[in-house]
């Protein structure tokens, strides 16, 4: 097969910091903006520009403070009415009924409910971070100042606390439902030839490259010069109902103990560990299928096409789904996508058994394609249907996140296969995550963004 | 759950671009029927021509077609499937009103077709809720 050369990575001084590498600040705010006009687009950027982080290499200089900036298509509208050569899915918004068709939120995540029922026109997200509350706190105050100052107005998007999506901190590297997370990222690397790229490579993340079957675009004209080197985020706030979760686990425990001995306790954490395909230490199934383990709690390298009935973890198991690794997928399935996550918690977590309050995760997750990528994962934790190892008869779904939708459309079943050659069968999966709003945004360049301010490149 | 696809297509009317609608509807179903098995989301698809009123001319190329799940995100296997690709970027070469800029990248095919998708979510009738995979499973094809 003839090979053709890739062109130079990109400078990584020209890329919004989030898209390359993940931030370990603990503290963090996404403030939702709407501009007022082009002039107070511009001076708000201006304001903004001398904080915005690059990939560039921080070497021992961790910025204390410093922000990211996202832009919907209404967003870019503003800045520029010619710049109509977007995909579509981006043109029309995650409500719209092509996206829809994939993310499925019905119910009390339909997007009539998102943002409480308003109908916020989003065109800006700041994500901001601090190595300390302090830092943070007076980064976001110059923000809302340059806001109040360029006519940009503030949306509130929560009722509770600041009204604000502002990181838990001390959950650190955990979600609420009490996993670790943002175990496994793509490696993000540069490929040497196009046809070897693979879907982990950053080609298919960056806009602007050649080699990726998922096409990140525009490629070309005035959007193209606008979008290269910039990447997609799929911006969505997701209410984490902990105790759905916990009255699951407690539910369907004393069956667990039934059909393969053992504790309460560690029949609770073996089901946790199913629905996710790894224990809550992150331990994966497939390297330890029996119990956590300290040594694996980081691992990523390892494959499902080994575990072909699921005795280990199950093919709805969230991770299986939303990264089916070596698992044969079918052609139009093929190669599976990845996406970048740049999540964190929001609220405080419960004290049992008083499960009020709004809390959940601030879910960032990037690629390339929105439609391709993210949108074609969604679709496939909403309907397993993507390999020839789920039953063609039945439509289950992603175990802990998917929407559960009416059963003609997703089997809101979910089963366990044990080694004995018996199984557990979970008739009805609960709500888990509940969707409470979602924008897609373009992060743009950092020359892009110097544009807008009006600024030198 | 099967979606819709309509496509509806006015063609320019000069005599090149009559033949190349003609010779595409006559080639249709072999060009396609490769990619659209390999698919599996595909219950069926045919292209209409639509006569002008006088009967003597193709006014319109109509693509009518349901298919299984999500549309946006599989644009991306139609676009890189060469002969799929040839077909639609085809469509778009006689338009009567061709999209601008030309078709040249996933970008471009993906509005093309969500600019010319006549369909309603709510105007599909289905007689079943099975899937391409599901019929393919149970009515496997006879050796």
């Amino acid at each position: 097969m003839a090979s053709t050369p890739m062109p130079p990575p990109p400078d990584p001084r020209n890329v919004q910091g989030m898209i390359l590498r993940g931030y370990t600040h603990p503290y963090s705010c996404h403030l939702l903006f709407t501009f007022a006009n082009r002039p107070g687009a511009a001076a708000f950027m201006r304001a903004l520009l001398p904080y915005v982080q690059s990939a560039q290499d921080w070497g021992n200089a961790k910025p204390a403070r410093m922000l990211n900036v996202g832009l919907t298509y209404a967003g870019i509208l503003t800045i520029n009415p010619a710049l109509i050569n977007f995909p579509s899915e981006f043109k029309a918004g995650p409500s719209s009924q092509g996206s829809q068709q994939s993310l499925m939120d019905s119910g009390p995540s339909a997007p009539s409910l998102w943002w409480n029922g308003d109908k916020p026109d989003i065109h800006c997200i700041v994500h901001i971070y601090g190595l300390t509350a302090d830092a943070l706190s007076g980064l976001v105050a110059i923000v809302s100042q340059a806001a109040l100052a360029n006519g940009v107005i503030e949306f509130i998007p929560l009722k509770s606390g600041s009204g604000r999506l502002e990181q838990y901190a001390p959950l650190g590297d955990d979600i609420h439902f009490g996993y670790h997370d943002g175990i496994d990222n793509p490696a993000l690397d540069w490929p040497e030839t196009q046809e070897a790229t693979v879907p982990s490579d950053a080609n298919n993340f960056l806009i602007g490259y050649p080699g990726s079957v998922f096409n990140p675009g525009p490629g070309s004209g005035a959007e193209g010069v606008f979008a290269k080197d910039g990447c997609y985020n799929a911006f969505r706030v997701l209410y984490q109902d902990v105790g759905a979760f916990d009255r699951f686990l407690a539910q369907y425990a004393p069956m667990v103990v039934a059909a393969i001995g053992g504790s309460l306790d560690d029949a609770s954490e073996w089901l946790a560990a199913k629905l996710v395909g790894r224990w809550r230490n992150g331990s994966p199934l497939i390297l330890s299928p029996n119990a956590p383990d300290p040594k694996t709690s980081d691992a990523t390298d390892f494959g499902y096409s080994a575990d072909t009935a699921g005795l280990k973890c199950p093919f709805s198991a969230h991770t299986r789904v939303a990264n089916p690794r070596d698992q044969p997928t079918f052609p139009a399935d093929t190669p599976p996508p990845r996406l970048i996550r740049r999540g964190m918690p929001y609220g405080a977590p419960p004290v049992p058994p008083d499960y009020s309050g709004e809390r959940g995760l601030i879910g960032l997750f990037l690629c390339g394609a929105l439609a391709g990528e993210f949108e074609l994962l969604y679709s496939w934790i909403n309907v397993n249907n993507f390999s020839s190892v789920f039953l063609p008869d039945l439509n289950t779904q992603d175990a802990l996140i998917a929407n559960r939708i009416s059963p003609s459309q997703g089997d809101p079943s979910f089963t366990l296969e044990l080694p004995n050659g018996k199984a557990i069968r979970i008739p009805s999966m609960p709500q888990f995550v509940v969707t409470r709003g979602t924008a897609y945004c373009l992060l743009p360049s950092m020359a892009t963004l110097q544009g807008i301010a009006g600024a030198a490149a | 759950m099967a979606n819709p696809l309509t496509l509806y297509i006015p063609i320019k009317q000069d005599p090149e671009t009559q033949l190349k609608a003609k010779l595409g509807y006559d080639n249709f179903v072999s060009s396609v029927q490769a990619g659209l098995d390999t698919s599996n989301i595909v219950h069926y698809a045919r292209l209409a021509l639509i006569p002008n009123l006088d009967g003597d001319a193709i006014l319109a190329i109509c693509l009518i077609t349901t298919f299984d799940g999500p549309m946006n995100p599989y644009l991306k296997y139609f676009w890189n499937n060469g002969a799929l690709q040839q077909v639609f970027t085809g469509l778009a070469d006689i338009a009567l009103n061709p999209p601008s800029p030309p078709v040249t990248d996933l970008t471009g095919f993906e509005n093309f077709i969500n600019d010319n998708n006549l369909n309603n979510p709510d105007d599909l009738y289905n007689a079943y809720d099975q899937t391409v995979l599901q019929i393919r499973a149970k009515f496997p094809p006879s050796a």
